[in-house]
């Protein structure tokens, strides 16, 4: 007895000790990864750390969910993992600098044709993927094809709308130089800031419906970007190692040796990670975890402007909400500047339309007529025939039909959840009784979108526009069997102005047409407009060099560097 | 009441004390459970009545809960009284007459302390869940002012703080109480009332019925409960309605495993052969005969179980899964758990509640084990 | 004995399926399927029906079932959308986890029940007895989350940050940063480090059944004649009590396995998410809010597997301990 229970230990603990790594044994992977260990292996040697302090050390991060789809930007989208896409593991044809305008990345440079109908990218000539194979205008070309091919079912479609998907909307005209072609519009550059090129000597022969589902997405990535994957433990971690052979023209090889990105699905135990310097970055903390942060000697708190916003969708097809008066009288009654000055702790914006502050097209729109006025508010709902008949403390219409909503959210989303029993408490001071009801994200994003139903009155959603700016799954009446036309919009004068922003080039025109269309909107008013939430970062001090921006929290990855006392 | 026993009564000088303290007598003469709930019960609901005497009209005016608190109330203080008197003045004062099984039970109960503590704090807690909106300090949903009354530290005028919108903590908690207590007892209804007619029938007809039946429960029962729960609540809308049934229906499975042994063994006893004997149908049996003996164990289990369903739910609450719209104590812990560092009480305070409850129900449970157990009677 | 094992999970196969059926009509009965999660700014419904045909979402209910029900009884477990890899690739990797961690909380619960519920047996009516019955039913009585939220403000946060004690254990995941590169011996040492507070959680659940049922069986054992007639020769009472009281006191108490099993499993759900720990609790949850229904029925099947193999294994220990047993 006493030799089998030793026995046992034995062999628990050495499962302890074993490689904690999990290896696929995918044929594909099998065949791969022992390409990209060479490749690690020759470009080490060819490329020796610079001698230079700043080298050297491992960076892990804490993010509270897995990276859905991993290094495949086919796959379903995750914002955390697009970006990982574009800074850690793969390239993007283009870059955002600080002012979000165009920079070279993958493309060297790029020339557009005097229509606009053409653009001509010419491709550096140092980089390769990480099994060494040069990346070339093939793999562009492969991945334009791909991604516009329907059979693959690219989660954003509306990036290629204006793009040429026939045969000739793409052609190589060299080994580094591949021409599109488009019909002009606006912003036509930006989804190549966000869509990251595919290897087509891997990939070249794998059918479209099976692309987001290979293995190359969390088994055995290969990417051309400054770090190359080197294991995945499901719902655990990501390592990443330094990029040696990453393109001096760009920056070389990243500072440190290792790049981690760990799954901790927890807000309480990301913060705890955090204070006690497990994990050199929190990625999203919450508003109310900001000050804990600021308090801790040993963490730098950021904060930075996003693109997303937060607002409540009303169903427009519901007869309480028909009226466009209820809709803005709801606003009127919601004190948005006390829920950003509480709930976000001051860490937000608010929103009045889809134009995030720190966008080159944001011209301040103030929707002055919306601000907190319960008084107004009540005197729009009399107005448009929504009185208290019966003493009850709601309002009924002529028919009788009381002044009752409910506002969905999703499960386990605080914010959300705050906004719903907020609202609840603000409208109901006006005659408007609000029912919060929480549903699982699933079924929520099911009832909302299913344009037979639309099993909803007013839903707690984000969005997160692209630079890009695009309204029209949102609002546009074509698009009313979307399943992002939540609200069923249908107003001549958004279309004529949705239209037209979508293939206006210039940016002071498209300017002042967002402007114009603000006010539209505005009197439309299909959502309130919550905030712009600040995206909120608690960073270890010993980690240097540091920039997060609306582009995103892993934008200058590759050239954080550690303190090389504290390494 | 017989003119004799009043006298007798009135000779041993307790008809006084208890006139105007109820439970006092009984304390006195040793029975320190029965006196003390009689005590508290008295002392609080007159204090509560006299503290409130101003807004009764209010409470009585709001809602179903108004009027029921206020019965609820009155019911006891006078309940209260009466017992108190009968009891000091009835025939013997003290009486023993039930002997039996039961009482057997019920004087082992009373002898063991830790048990009897357990089953005051129940008692009170379930008197406090019905009269709460006389003792609520406020309205558990209004909201405070977002920029100033949010998070705000025990003070007096919010003993146990605000939350996140400014709402009083205690108000919620007593709130809370209905709802975390109600989840218990309905849940643990369902399932003993299920549980115990699938037990007796499929221990009683035996053969093809038992083995399918018991199959089924041997399915659920080795299933973790937790992840049957959070598979089916995740997906549907959660209502107080759906969860309350969802943790019936899956706790039943137990009391029927234990139900069918006992029934095993009762089947052969010679009353159950008789009542055959006499042509009785199966049904009649069932409920009258077998059912009624196999009770002791299932009394036991559905104590501990609605100690466990309160615990499972604050489980449920935490993956987000529990009830919503209503504060439950689960709930309340779940939400408070991300404000830990920066406003401690929101899930301290609920916390506690459900320890202290949790733990009465399974002091009772255990109690009540080893009252009901003859073997361990000593 | 062999026989018996066999016709027991023989008899399993029909409960593991059982239970994978009901959930996988309430998953299918569910609102919204994985292709909505994936909804984003920019998707039509065109798109949406692509999605739901190259994820075989397709197809009328029936026929789903059918061939999910074939092709696990090939033991194919086909494909998890979530993690992009077949669905018993994942499960290996996370079972493992969830194994390690439940087993030694087991260990631990049994191995301090045992030793408290003695105690108690021994100090029966003292203080010391009821004492430890009520501080046991305390931590059994608490939430398990709120414990380990405890747990992790007391042993991680505070411990390092304010107290500064010179030991203080780390608040989630499983490896430290460099595992990899570590000796064989500290490898073991820094799995151990991220296991004490998960383990102590949920094992803090466990010890008050265990204690009770020690408690009683152990005196129900001391009145017995054998250890009457032990006293009675004269023998100390240390050896009466480790040598012929424990031994038979610890029978009755191994059926508590099987029973404890799926309770425990019930616990990791929830300890696995609060500490990060990437098991098969965290991975059933996930998979359900991502209706990722092949690795949700994935996940349930292994799940009812582990209880039946343990309650196999409760079943041989006890055989094993107790002669008297025979399977037939």
């Amino acid at each position: 007895m006493k030799k089998e229970l030793a026995v046992l230990v034995a062999v628990l603990v050495s499962a302890c000790g074993g490689d904690a790594r999990v290896t696929s044994n995918d044929p594909f992977c099998q065949r791969v990864l022992p390409t990209v260990e060479a490749f690690l292996g020759q470009a080490r040697a060819a490329n020796p750390v610079p001698n230079d302090e700043r080298y050297g050390g491992t960076v892990v991060m804490g993010g509270i969910g897995e990276l859905r789809g991993g290094m495949n930007p086919v796959a379903p989208i995750d914002h955390s993992a697009i970006q990982h896409h574009q800074f850690v593991n793969l390239m993007t044809l283009i870059d955002y600098d600080e002012n979000f305008d165009a920079r070279p990345y993958l493309a060297e440079s790029w020339d557009v044709s005097e229509d606009q109908s053409e653009i001509t990218f010419h491709l550096r000539r140092d980089v390769v993927w990480h099994d060494g194979e040069q990346t070339d205008a093939h793999d562009v070309a492969f991945t334009y094809r791909t991604v516009m091919n329907p059979a693959v079912g690219f989660g954003n479609p509306a990036y290629w709308d204006h793009y040429d998907k026939s045969a000739e909307g793409i052609e190589v005209i060299d080994d580094f130089t591949v021409r599109m072609r488009l019909r002009p519009h606006a912003e036509f550059l930006d989804p190549w800031r966000s869509v990251a090129i595919l290897p087509e000597h891997l990939l070249g022969d794998v059918p479209a419906q099976e692309l987001a589902e290979h293995p190359f997405g969390t088994q055995c990535p290969v990417g051309n970007g400054p770090f190359v994957f080197d294991s995945h433990s499901p719902s655990e971690r990501w390592v990443f190692v330094a990029n040696p052979a990453f393109p001096q023209g760009l920056g070389g090889r990243p500072f440190y040796d290792r790049y981690i990105f760990r799954v901790i699905p927890d807000q309480t135990a990301l913060l705890t990670e955090l204070m006690t310097e497990s994990i050199d970055a929190y990625i999203t903390v919450r508003p109310n975890q900001a000050q804990q942060i600021i308090d801790n000697p040993n963490v730098d708190f950021l904060n930075f402007r996003f693109r997303n916003f937060v607002m409540v969708a009303w169903n427009a097809r519901r007869p309480q909400l028909a009226d466009p008066r209820v809709r803005r009288a709801i606003t009127m009654a919601t004190n948005r500047e006390e829920i950003v000055q509480a709930i976000q702790g001051g860490y937000a914006v608010v929103a009045n339309s889809s134009v995030p502050p720190f966008h080159w097209a944001y011209r301040g729109f103030g929707a002055e007529d919306m601000a907190y006025n319960a008084a107004s508010a009540a005197a729009l709902l009399d107005e448009a025939g929504w009185i208290d008949r019966d003493g009850d403390g709601v309002r009924e219409n002529a028919d009788g039909l009381p002044l009752a909503v409910s506002i969905k959210y999703n499960t386990g989303n605080q914010e959300r959840q705050d906004i719903a029993e907020i609202l609840q408490a603000q409208l109901g001071g006006v005659g408007i009784r609000v029912t919060p009801e929480v549903v699982d994200f699933g079924a929520l994003l099911g009832q909302i979108s299913d344009p037979d139903s639309r099993d909803f009155d007013g839903v707690v959603m984000g969005w997160v526009p692209e630079f890009k700016l695009d309204d029209m799954d949102l609002f546009h009446s074509a698009r009313t069997n979307e399943p992002n036309a939540w609200t069923g919009t249908d107003n001549p004068e958004i279309d004529r102005l949705l239209e037209a922003l979508s293939f206006s080039v210039d940016r002071d025109e498209t300017a002042r047409l967002w402007a114009e269309y603000e006010v539209v909107l505005n009197e439309e008013h299909p959502f309130t407009f919550f905030y712009f939430p600040d995206r909120l970062t608690g960073v270890n001090k010993r980690v240097r060099g540091v920039h997060m921006d609306a582009r995103g929290e892993w934008t200058n990855l590759k050239d954080w560097y550690l303190d090389p006392e504290r390494r | 009441m017989s003119e004799d026993g009043a006298v007798h009564g009135l000779r041993r000088g307790g008809a006084p004390l208890t006139a105007i303290l109820p439970g006092a007598p009984q304390l006195l003469a040793g029975r320190w459970g029965a006196g003390t709930v009689a005590l508290l019960v008295w002392l609080g609901s007159w204090w509560v009545l006299i503290a409130r005497r101003h807004s009764l009209a209010d409470v009585w005016a709001a809602g179903w809960d108004g009027p029921l608190a206020i019965t609820t109330l009155l019911g006891a203080l006078v309940s209260c009284w009466v017992w108190s008197l009968r009891d000091t003045l009835g025939p013997g004062g003290h009486r023993d007459v039930s002997v039996g099984q039961w009482g057997l039970a019920c004087r082992a109960f009373s002898k063991n302390r830790t048990a009897v503590v357990g089953l005051i704090v129940i008692v009170g807690l379930y008197y406090v869940a019905l009269i709460t909106p006389l003792v609520t300090p406020a309205d558990p949903s209004a909201q405070g002012n977002l920029l100033t009354e949010r998070f705000l530290p025990l003070s007096a005028a919010h003993r146990l703080g605000t939350d996140q919108y400014g709402r009083d903590v205690l108000a919620r908690l007593l709130y809370g109480a209905r709802i975390s207590l109600t989840i218990g007892f309905v849940a643990v209804g369902i399932s003993v009332s299920i549980g115990t007619l699938v037990g007796a029938t499929a221990g009683y007809l035996g053969g093809i019925a038992d083995a399918v039946i018991m199959r089924f429960v041997d399915m659920i029962i080795s299933f973790p409960r937790l992840i049957l729960l959070v598979t089916i609540v995740a997906v549907f809308d959660r209502s107080i309605f759906l969860i309350v049934v969802v943790l019936g229906l899956t706790l039943w499975p137990g009391t029927a495993r234990i139900v069918r042994g006992e029934v095993l063994s009762l089947r052969e006893r010679e009353f159950v052969q008789a009542a055959r004997a006499l042509g009785y149908s199966t049904r009649r049996i069932i409920l009258r005969h077998i059912i009624p003996n196999a009770l002791a164990p299932v009394i036991v289990a559905a104590t501990l179980g609605i100690g466990n369903t309160i615990v499972l739910e604050a489980g449920l609450s935490f993956l987000g899964l529990g009830v919503a719209g209503t504060p439950s104590w689960g709930s309340m812990v779940a939400e408070g758990r991300g404000d830990l560092l920066n406003a401690w009480w929101l899930a301290t305070f609920p916390g506690l509640a459900i320890v202290f409850t949790v733990l009465s129900f399974n002091l009772v449970g255990d109690g009540l084990r080893d009252a009901l157990d003859p073997r361990l009677r000593t | 004995m062999v026989k018996y094992l066999l016709y027991r999970l023989v008899a399993a196969v029909p409960l593991v399926l059982g239970i994978s059926t009901i959930i996988f009509f309430v998953m299918s009965a569910a609102p919204g399927d994985m292709v909505d999660i994936m909804i984003r700014p920019g998707m039509t419904a065109e798109v949406a029906e692509q999605l739901r045909a190259n994820h075989g979402l397709g197809q009328p209910i029936v026929v789903r079932y059918v061939r999910w029900m074939v092709d696990t009884l090939r033991g194919d477990f086909g494909y998890s959308v979530l993690h992009g890899r077949p669905v018993l690739d994942i499960i290996r990797s996370h079972l493992p986890r969830t194994l390690i961690l439940s087993l030694t909380a087991l260990a631990v619960a049994f191995f301090s029940g045992i030793v408290l519920g003695t105690i108690q047996a021994i100090r029966q009516y003292s203080w010391l007895d009821s004492g430890l019955s009520v501080v046991l039913l305390f931590f059994y009585s608490m939430p398990s989350f709120w414990l380990a939220y405890m747990l992790i403000l007391t042993f991680s946060l505070f411990a390092r940050n304010v107290w500064e004690w010179p030991m203080w254990f780390p608040a989630a995941g499983m490896l430290g940063t460099d595992h990899e590169g570590l000796s064989f011996v500290a490898r073991v040492a820094d799995r151990m480090r991220f296991m004490v507070l998960p383990t102590l959680s949920l094992s803090l659940v466990l010890t008050a059944g265990i204690a009770r049922y020690m408690r009683g069986s152990m005196l129900e054992v001391v009145r017995q004649d054998f250890v009457r007639t032990a006293r009675a020769k004269g023998l100390p009472e240390r050896a009466v009590v480790f040598k012929h009281a424990l031994r038979n006191a610890l029978l009755p108490v191994i059926t508590l396995l099987g029973l404890y099993i799926p309770v425990l499993f019930s616990g990791t759900v929830i300890i696995e998410k609060v500490f990060a720990w990437p098991g098969m609790g965290t991975l059933l949850i996930q998979a359900i809010e991502a209706r990722d229904y092949m690795l949700v029925m994935g996940a349930s099947f292994f799940f009812a597997l582990m209880v039946i193999v343990g309650n196999l294994i409760a079943d041989v220990l006890y055989a094993v301990v107790d002669p008297r047993i025979r399977y037939e």
